[in-house]
C-alpha cells in the first residue's frame, strides 16, 4: 500500500483509499473513525470539525430516538395489535402502544438508507482527513473554511448543482421503489391492513401466485392474458401512429396538396385539446347508448350486423365487447397519436439531406424507391431511439386504456373476472384496479416489479440492437 | 461566466424547491400517522389528569373538543345547520367541529387509505360496512357507548334500535353489535315508469313492461353488469349469499333455491329478458344519462334518480316495486339488497364519546325530518317515515314497497367482479341457452365468488 491516495474512481478505488487512510493515517485520522471531527480539529479546521461532530451526533440521535423504534421490529413487521379502552371521565379512547406494520416497513427502510449514507460519509470523511494530513505533511496550503466553501462554486460546482436533485431522487423515487419491492414479499392486502391488522413476510408466495401456483390459480391465467394484450397493444399502437405520422407528413409535404399549413394546423387541434377530454368524449360517443350507436341503429347498420350474426346485442358493443374494444382502442389511439408523430416526422423530413434526394432524382429513382431507400432509413436512423421510448411508454399507457374502457368494458371471461382483470387491461391498469378497488397491495407490487423488469429488458435489448456503433456508417 | 453559474445555481435551487414542495404533501400524509400518535399520547396524559378530578365530566373543563365530520357534498348546508343545533344541545361544552366533503358512496376508499387520518364521524352507504368493519375502521356502538348515550343523550342503545326500522338497523348490525347509526333507508332500487306509455298493470311484470316498451318504440332499461343489480333475479328466486369471517363469500346460485327453482332456470329467465328487443342493458353508472336522454319508458334505479325520472316522464312519472319475471313457468318477484345510509364513528377517533353523540344527533328523528325536507331522502326513523309528506313521495313509497323483498347485503370483495362479468355475459348473450352451458357458466361464477381471499 502506498502513502498517496489512488486517483482511481469507482468502488474499488473508494475502498482502497479508505484502507490506505486508516492504515497510514496519524492518530488524528484514526480518531476520526470514532469522532468524525477529530481530523479537522487537528488541522485547525474548527468549523468543519463542528459540522462533522454535529452530523455524527445527528446520526446517533436519529438511530436511538427514531430508528430503534422501528428497525428491531423489521423482522416480524410488528406483533402488538391495536387495542383501546374507553375512558368515561374524559370521553376519550385510550390505546395501547400498538405496532403499525406499514410504518415499521417504511421507517426501517428509511433508516437503512440513512445508515448507508452515513457509512459512505464516514468513510469519505476519513479519506478527506487523511488527504489533509498529506497536504499538511507536504507543507502545502490547507484550505480554510471560506476557501472550502468557495470550491463548491468553482471546481466542485457540479456537486453543488447535483446534490439537491440527487437528494430528491433518493427520497421521492428510490425509497418508494424499494418500498414497493419489499411489499411484494409481504401479505399486505385487504385482510391485513394497518393500523388495525398487522401484515408479515411471506417470501415468494406472491410471485408463485402470479405465475399460476398458489391458491388463486386465476392470477397466472390473467397475468398471461394481460401481458399478451399489453405487448400487442404496445406494438400496434407504436407502429400505427409512427407509420401514420410519416405518411401524413409526407402527404402534407407533397406538392400536390394545397394549403398544407391549413391542414397541418387542423391536425394539430387534436393536440390542443387535452387528451383526457378527447378520450372521455370518444368513450361517450362509442358507448352502448352513445351517439354512434344511435346513428348506426338509425341507418340500419346495427340491424344488418345482427342479421349477419356479427353481434347479438341491440347495440354495437364498440367499447364493451372483447375484440371490438381492442380494435376500437387502437383506432382511437391512431387518431390521438398520429398528430404527435406527424410533428416529429415533419421535423425530420425537413432535415433530409437534399443532395441525396437530388442525386436520386437525377438517377431516375421513382418516389417509392426514394422513400424506400433514402427517406425511411433516414427516419429510422433518427427516430429509432424515440421509437423504443414510445414502445415502453405505450406498455404503460394508462390514460388511453383507462379513460376509454373504465365503466364501459366488462369482461365476459369468468376466469379473468375472478382475478379482477379485464381483457383490455394493461398491466398498469390492472395494477391500478387491484390497489384502488381491492387494496391488494401485495399483488400490485409484484405486477409493478414485473412491469419494471419487462420495460428494462426490452429497452436494453432494443437499444443495443438499434443504436450499435456501426449503424451510422450503415446509413451512409 | 459568473452570471451563468449564478443562474444555474438559482435554477438548481428552484428545482430542488419544487422537489421539496412536491414531496411536502406526501411527507405530510406519511407523517400524519406518527404525529397522530404523538397527539394521542398527549391526550392520554390529559386524560390521566382528568380522571384524578372527579368533578370534571366530559373532559377537562373549558377544553375544546375537536371533531371532524364527513358528509356528502349535497348535505353540506344541512350539516352546518345540524352541527349548530348539536352545539346548542350540548352548550356546556366547547366544540370545534370541522365539516368535510366525502361522497357517501366512496367514503370507504378514502377512509381505508389512512384510517388514523380520516374523519371522526362520517356518512357512508351500507354496502361498505363489511369492508370498514374488517379494516377495524368502525367503532362498535356497545357497552361504554351505550352508557355515554344514556348519560348525555338520555336514550339507550335499545331506544335507538327501536326508533329506527328493523331493516335499517339490520343493515348496521353485524354479530348482534351495532356498528353505525341508521341515517336513512331507501338506498335500494325499484321501478320508475312513464304511466302514459306503460299501464300500472304492465308495470307489475317484465313481460308487460317489455310489451309496453316494444309498443311505444322505447326501451325498458336495467343495469345487468353489476352484481348489485343482477342479484335481484337470484334473490327473488330464493337464493342467498353469506359472508365468511375471513372475508370470502358463500353463494348457492348454481344449485337449487329454497323455492325449488334452479339457478339455470333463473338464468334462462334473464336471457329471455336480455334477448327481447324492448330491453336496454345499461352500463353501470349510466342510468341517469339514459333517463335524461329519453331512451327509456321504464327503468330500474333508486331514489337518487327521482328528479331525473320526474323530468323525463313528466305527468306520467310513476314508481313501483320491482316487477316479477317469468321463471320456471311461474311469475317470480324480484328481490334486492336492501340499502340505507349510515353514519359511523371512526374507531381511531380521539374524542370517541363525543363523536358517538354527534353521530347519534345527526341521525335522530329531528335531523332525519330536516334531511327529508332539505334533500327528499327517505328516513330510517319510524316516526319520521310516518310523516304524511314522506308517505306522499312516490319514489320513497316505491322504495319502501320493494324493501319488503330486500335482504341484507352480505357479500365479500370477491363477489363484485365475477357477478359483474356474469351480468355482462347475459347482456351480450354470450352464454348459450342450453342447460349444460348455463350450468357451466354458473359453476364458474360461483367458483370466482367463493374463491379464498388473498
Amino acid at each position: 500500500m502506498e502513502d498517496h491516495l489512488s486517483e482511481k474512481s469507482g468502488i474499488s478505488g473508494f475502498f482502497s483509499n479508505f484502507g490506505t487512510a486508516v492504515a497510514k493515517g496519524d492518530w488524528a485520522v484514526k480518531l476520526t473513525l470514532l469522532w468524525w471531527g477529530a481530523g479537522y480539529a487537528r488541522r485547525k479546521q474548527f468549523v468543519k470539525a463542528l459540522i462533522m461532530t454535529a452530523l455524527e451526533a445527528g446520526v446517533i440521535a436519529f438511530t436511538f430516538l427514531f430508528a430503534m423504534q422501528y428497525v428491531p421490529k423489521f423482522g416480524t413487521l410488528g406483533t402488538v395489535q391495536a387495542e383501546q379502552v374507553f375512558n368515561m371521565a374524559t370521553m376519550k379512547s385510550e390505546w395501547n402502544d400498538y405496532d403499525n406494520s406499514f410504518l415499521i416497513l417504511l421507517f426501517s427502510l428509511f433508516s437503512f438508507v440513512v445508515w448507508a449514507a452515513a457509512i459512505v460519509v464516514w468513510m469519505r470523511n476519513v479519506v478527506n482527513v487523511y488527504r489533509l494530513q498529506l497536504q499538511a505533511e507536504a507543507g502545502r496550503h490547507v484550505n480554510s473554511f471560506p476557501e472550502d466553501l468557495r470550491t463548491y462554486l468553482d471546481e466542485k460546482f457540479h456537486v453543488t448543482l447535483l446534490s439537491l436533485p440527487v437528494l430528491g431522487v433518493v427520497v421521492f423515487t428510490i425509497i418508494p421503489i424499494l418500498l414497493l419491492i419489499l411489499v411484494a414479499f409481504t401479505n399486505y392486502d385487504q385482510q391485513h391492513m394497518p393500523p388495525t391488522n398487522l401484515f408479515s413476510w411471506v417470501g415468494l408466495n406472491n410471485f408463485i401466485s402470479l405465475f399460476g401456483g398458489g391458491v388463486t390459480a386465476n392470477f397466472g391465467y390473467a397475468f398471461a392474458r394481460v401481458l399478451g394484450w399489453t405487448l400487442v397493444w404496445a406494438l400496434f399502437s407504436t407502429l400505427t401512429t409512427y407509420i401514420g405520422g410519416i405518411f401524413m407528413s409526407l402527404l402534407l409535404n407533397s406538392k400536390m396538396v394545397k394549403w398544407p399549413k391549413l391542414w397541418r394546423t387542423l391536425f394539430m387541434v387534436t393536440i390542443a385539446v387535452p387528451q383526457f377530454v378527447s378520450l372521455l368524449l370518444m368513450r361517450n360517443f362509442f358507448s352502448n347508448g352513445g351517439i354512434m350507436n344511435t346513428i348506426c341503429a338509425d341507418i340500419g347498420l346495427t340491424g344488418f350486423l345482427r342479421d349477419i350474426g356479427l353481434i347479438s346485442t341491440s347495440y354495437i358493443p364498440f367499447l364493451s365487447a372483447n375484440g371490438w374494444a381492442h380494435v376500437m382502442i387502437i383506432l382511437i389511439n391512431i387518431w390521438i397519436g398520429v398528430p404527435y408523430q406527424m410533428l416529429i416526422a415533419t421535423g425530420v423530413l425537413m432535415n433530409l439531406p437534399g443532395d441525396q434526394l437530388e442525386s436520386a432524382r437525377i438517377d431516375g429513382a421513382n418516389p417509392y424507391q426514394t422513400f424506400r431507400h433514402i427517406t425511411m432509413p433516414y427516419m429510422l436512423f433518427v427516430t429509432g431511439p424515440a421509437l423504443v421510448t414510445d414502445f415502453v411508454k405505450n406498455i404503460n399507457n394508462f390514460n388511453v386504456i383507462y379513460l376509454l374502457t373504465q365503466d364501459v368494458f366488462t369482461t365476459t371471461n369468468q376466469a379473468m373476472a375472478n382475478a379482477q382483470a379485464r381483457e383490455v387491461d394493461l398491466l398498469t391498469t390492472w395494477l391500478f384496479t387491484l390497489t384502488q378497488d381491492y387494496y391488494n397491495y401485495k399483488m400490485a407490487s409484484v405486477i409493478g416489479i414485473m412491469i419494471f423488469v419487462i420495460c428494462a429488458v426490452f429497452t436494453l435489448i432494443a437499444f443495443n440492437f438499434m443504436i450499435r456503433g456501426d449503424k451510422e456508417e450503415g446509413y451512409q | 461566466m459568473k452570471m451563468k453559474k449564478i443562474l444555474a445555481l438559482v435554477l438548481a435551487a428552484v428545482m430542488a424547491l419544487a422537489l421539496v414542495a412536491c414531496g411536502g404533501s406526501g411527507n405530510n400524509s406519511g407523517n400524519s400517522g406518527s404525529s397522530g400518535g404523538d397527539a394521542q399520547n398527549s391526550q392520554n396524559d390529559q386524560s390521566g389528569a382528568g380522571s384524578q378530578d372527579p368533578d370534571t365530566s366530559g373532559g377537562a373543563a373549558g377544553e375544546t373538543i375537536s371533531l371532524t365530520l364527513w358528509g356528502a357534498e349535497e348535505d353540506q348546508a344541512l350539516l352546518v345547520d345540524l352541527v349548530e343545533k348539536f352545539k346548542a344541545a350540548y352548550s356546556d361544552q366547547t366544540f370545534d367541529i370541522k365539516i368535510g366533503v366525502e361522497s357517501e358512496s366512496t367514503a370507504k376508499d378514502t377512509i381505508l387509505t389512512d384510517i388514523e387520518a380520516a374523519a371522526d364521524v362520517f356518512a357512508f352507504a351500507n354496502d361498505q360496512i363489511d369492508d370498514l368493519i374488517a379494516a377495524g375502521a368502525l367503532l362498535p356502538i356497545s357497552g361504554d357507548m351505550d352508557a355515554v348515550l344514556q348519560n348525555y343523550a338520555g336514550k339507550s342503545l335499545e331506544d335507538i334500535k327501536s326508533a329506527n326500522s328493523a331493516a335499517t338497523v339490520a343493515l348496521a348490525t353485524r354479530n348482534d353489535t351495532l356498528y353505525a347509526f341508521p341515517m336513512g333507508g331507501g338506498n335500494n332500487y325499484f321501478l320508475y315508469y312513464d304511466s302514459t306509455r306503460v299501464t300500472d298493470e304492465q308495470a307489475q311484470t317484465w313481460d308487460g313492461l317489455l310489451e309496453a316498451a316494444n309498443a311505444a318504440g322505447s326501451k325498458m332499461g336495467m343495469t345487468l353488469n353489476s352484481g348489485w343489480y343482477n342479484a335481484s333475479f337470484f334473490l327473488g328466486a330464493g337464493f342467498t349469499t353469506a359472508l365468511n369471517a375471513d372475508g370470502s363469500t358463500v353463494v348457492d346460485w348454481n344449485g337449487t333455491s329454497s323455492k325449488g327453482i334452479t339457478g339455470v332456470q333463473v338464468v334462462q329467465g334473464m336471457q329471455a329478458i336480455a334477448a327481447n328487443p324492448g330491453f336496454l342493458p345499461i352500463a353501470d353508472g349510466d342510468i341517469s344519462n339514459q333517463i335524461n336522454a329519453g331512451n327509456v319508458c321504464a327503468v330500474i334505479s333508486g331514489t337518487w334518480d327521482a328528479e331525473a325520472a320526474q323530468k323525463a316522464f313528466g305527468d306520467g312519472y310513476a314508481a313501483a316495486k320491482l316487477p316479477t319475471f317469468t321463471c320456471a313457468g311461474q311469475q317470480v318477484q324480484m328481490g334486492c339488497f336492501s340499502g340505507g345510509k349510515l353514519i359511523g364513528v371512526n374507531a381511531y377517533a380521539k374524542n370517541s364519546g363525543w363523536a358517538v353523540l354527534l353521530a347519534e344527533f345527526l341521525t335522530n328523528e329531528e335531523s332525519q325530518v330536516a334531511r327529508f325536507n332539505a334533500r327528499q331522502q327517505a328516513p330510517s326513523n319510524i316516526n319520521a317515515a310516518a310523516d304524511p309528506a314522506v308517505e306522499a313521495n312516490v319514489a320513497i313509497a316505491a322504495s319502501a314497497a320493494q324493501d319488503a323483498y330486500g335482504v341484507v347485503q352480505s357479500v365479500g370483495g370477491k363477489y363484485w367482479d365475477p357477478a359483474k362479468s356474469f351480468g355482462e355475459q347475459i347482456a351480450q348473450g354470450t352464454i348459450a341457452s342450453d342447460d349444460a352451458s348455463i350450468q357451466a357458466a354458473l359453476d364458474s361464477l360461483v367458483e370466482g365468488i367463493t374463491a379464498p381471499v388473498g
